[in-house]
């Protein structure tokens, strides 16, 4: 008993000790000489991401980690990246800030992942941005377009994002706007954060005196958005731009055509995937129109393109993705998606920096390692990367697309820009890229 | 005034709902003096039983008439199993004990029916009504909504006004006691007040899930909406409900139209506040309530 509480004296000592030390700064963890690689053993590497696997915003997004794990089970059954494994924690946030803070200390102190990759979500990774630099943990390639995971890496010197962002794709559709429908009425629908606020801001460049009215909501809020739609037709508009997640791109449809409210609409690619969105309209005016057709529903809407979808049967990517899709899916009855691609595009980026690495990999050299050769991997990206020391922004552009059927048609070539003023060029190299024939990145 | 107009209609139509769910919470309120929290969760899973006949192909008012009386039963054994052993004790046992049931409900829709939303077909058509060339802001189904919800409250109405069970379960649930001793079977009554308001929520779950999506939180923001409809009008008063909810969807449609949809939860949350610190007992309450 007595040894207890003597036991229990020295503990309370200790305790005491490391947390004043810790407060003073004394204690702080200092990298060892080759930094540190929590995570990593000699056969394996784990990686950590939060995903909305339910709520509102897990149509189309819940996929995305499945063709993650589709990916990295195909590399690691072709013996890995440099004899390593890479393992995949997923956890649900429900697009829930809160939740998403909470998953992420999970994987960081029980997990105890290597690196956060694709975490998803503008409002949801921003809760844990700091934390996971804070603590120097990788966080690699953000599932989103927000301008905050790239713009200014001395400030989160280990986040990169990935997907074209939200600023530049505001200016390549507002320049397509400006040139192509210079009379147009134009109105915004926006996420209420980041998401609408980086995409009206790249909007703007152009389109400042042809916007009449900005609408907006809150994801996860009501979803009669029939004020919003009464808004956009007392003021005239004619064309409505939205950045807005799919449901919302099916939720605004609906309410449109409640109101009787006729436009053009021009989708970011965020929210416009067909198949999903389709399938969406489809099913609430099931007796209305066939399921079948629901696809036809979004014929004529115009969104951008910076990734080759499943629409594109024949694309040398889209093979390797169907490929791996066929051979390592989970539920092999599942059809791959553009969202299932999205994310074994991702993984494949990660791979192509962890093989740049080379063995000697800890949380520094693999920025260090993206930062200096991230700009040159080719990849199944429509435009090259920005990254480098100055900027942690991922692809450079995208083309505008039409969607008819179900598939989009192009409208105009690959557009490469970057964010404020940079002039808006037309640049298809990196649309030629193909994969190698092994389907691994070298 | 072409977006005033559009906006009103939206709203109204936004109300009915409000409308239709607060009568569920007032008739609970009624029968048993419990303010169920459980009355989102409930409707959401007889909308979800009336989706799976619908994708079975079912005719949609035969899926109506399944949830309808999926609701009914659902409420009945929801009272007999799990609200009757707290009857009778402080009445916040049993009001904590529906924030359970709407969580156990909501795990439960989750794992049976998974989380994804679905499309939820209307009836009639969510399409604007024309005239002439100008198209105005109410559908088919907006019309039906308010049509429903109007029938429901004057049903209601009726029930607790003019017949003999309404005043039996009015009685049952003011003073079980005396009732029992004049012959009311309180114990059916209340089983009845639960069936009966559950069956009134179903209908609302139908009217909100029309033409729109579903998943298993698709009714989570008419816990709160549904009940500050119900305070506003009155718990007490079905005609309160009603107006209550058409104030309510009105307010926050011109607020998201004309303002910007980030204030309307606050506008919600305001209108609370001042109704309870001004008419606590609502604004159509008969009566003050008795002190003793």
């Amino acid at each position: 008993m007595r040894n207890t509480a003597r036991r229990a004296v020295q503990v309370v000592c200790v305790l005491t000790t490391a947390s004043l030390l810790a407060a003073c700064g004394a204690g702080k963890e200092r990298p060892s000489e080759d930094g540190s690689a929590v995570g990593v053993t000699d056969t394996t590497i784990k990686i950590g991401a939060h995903f909305p696997l339910t709520g509102p915003a897990a149509p189309g997004y819940s996929e995305i980690p499945s063709g993650h794990e589709a990916f990295y089970e195909y590399v690691n059954d072709a013996g890995g990246v440099h004899g390593r494994d890479i393992e995949m924690v997923v956890k649900d946030d429900a697009y829930n800030p809160t939740n998403t803070s909470a998953v992420t200390n999970d994987m960081i102190l029980q997990d105890e992942i290597f690196a956060m990759v694709s975490g998803l979500g503008t409002p949801t990774h921003r809760a844990v941005v700091q934390r996971l630099n804070d603590d120097g943990i990788p966080d690699l390639f953000v599932s989103s377009g927000s301008l905050q995971w790239g713009d200014d890496p001395g400030k989160s010197p280990m986040t990169f994002g990935w997907q074209t962002d939200y600023e530049i794709e505001g200016k390549i559709i507002g320049q397509y706007v400006k040139e192509n429908m210079p009379d147009a009425k134009v109105g915004l629908f926006l996420q209420d954060d980041d998401f609408g606020e980086d995409g009206e801001k790249g909007t703007r460049e152009f389109l400042d005196s042809q916007i009449v009215d900005v609408q907006k909501y809150t994801p996860g809020g009501s979803t009669d958005f029939s004020p919003q739609m009464s808004s956009f037709k007392s003021k005239g508009v004619d064309l409505v731009i939205g950045f807005n997640t799919p449901s919302y791109t099916a939720l605004s449809q609906i309410a449109a055509q409640g109101v009787g409210f006729k436009s053009k609409w021009f989708y970011s690619n965020v929210g416009s995937d067909p198949a999903l969105v389709g399938g969406l309209l489809a099913s609430m005016t099931k007796g209305k129109i066939p399921a079948e057709q629901g696809v036809k529903l979004m014929d004529g809407m115009m969104t951008t393109e910076y990734l080759s979808g499943v629409d594109a049967p024949d694309d040398e990517w889209v093979k390797l993705w169907q490929k791996v899709w066929d051979n390592y899916s989970k539920k092999g009855s599942e059809k791959l998606t553009n969202y299932r691609i999205y994310g074994m595009a991702q993984a494949y980026t990660l791979v192509q920096a962890l093989q740049a690495n080379g063995k000697d990999l800890t949380r520094e050299s693999i920025v260090k390692t993206i930062e200096e050769e991230g700009s040159s991997f080719e990849g199944p990206g429509l435009a090259p990367f920005r990254f480098s020391a100055d900027s942690h922004l991922g692809i450079s552009g995208m083309s505008v697309v039409e969607i008819k059927n179900g598939a989009s048609e192009p409208l105009t070539p690959v557009l490469v820009t970057d964010i404020g003023d940079a002039p808006i060029e037309e640049d298809d190299s990196a649309a030629s890229d193909a994969p190698p024939s092994s389907g691994i990145p070298e | 005034m072409q977006q005033f107009l559009d906006t009103t209609l939206g709203g109204l139509v936004l109300g009915a709902v409000y409308a239709a769910f607060a009568l569920a919470l007032c008739l609970i309120w009624r029968s048993t003096r419990i303010v169920n929290f459980a009355q989102a969760a409930m409707a959401m899973v007889t909308t979800y039983i009336a989706l799976s006949l619908l994708n079975a192909d079912v005719p949609y008012w035969l899926a109506f008439l399944a949830a309808l009386a999926a609701g009914f039963g659902l409420g009945a054994v929801i009272e007999r199993v799990i609200i009757r052993p707290v009857e009778g004790k402080a009445e916040l046992n049993a009001v904590i004990l529906t924030l359970g049931l709407f969580m156990v409900l909501h795990g439960l829709t989750a794992i049976t029916f998974g989380v994804q939303h679905r499309g939820f077909p209307a009836p009639v058509s969510t399409n604007a009504i024309s005239v002439g060339d100008t198209s105005i802001g109410i559908t088919p189904f907006g019309i039906l909504t308010i049509v429903v919800v109007a029938l429901v409250m004057a049903g209601l109405v009726v029930l607790f006004r003019f017949t003999d069970l309404g005043l039996r379960m009015r009685a049952a649930a003011f003073n079980g006691e005396v009732s029992r001793l004049l012959g009311v079977r309180v114990g059916r009554m209340l089983t009845l007040g639960w069936a009966l308001a559950a069956a009134v929520g179903a209908v609302a779950g139908m009217l909100i899930a029309g033409g729109d999506l579903v998943n298993p939180a698709f009714m989570d923001p008419f816990v709160i909406y549904g009940f500050i409809a119900a305070v506003l009008g009155g718990l007490d008063s079905p005609l309160g409900s009603v107006i209550g909810g058409l104030i309510l969807g009105l307010s926050l449609s011109y607020v998201t139209g004309y303002v910007g949809e980030h204030l309307a939860p606050l506008v919600a949350l305001g209108i609370l506040m001042v109704v309870l610190l001004v008419r606590p007992s609502g604004l159509f309450s008969a009566a003050a309530a008795r002190r003793v």
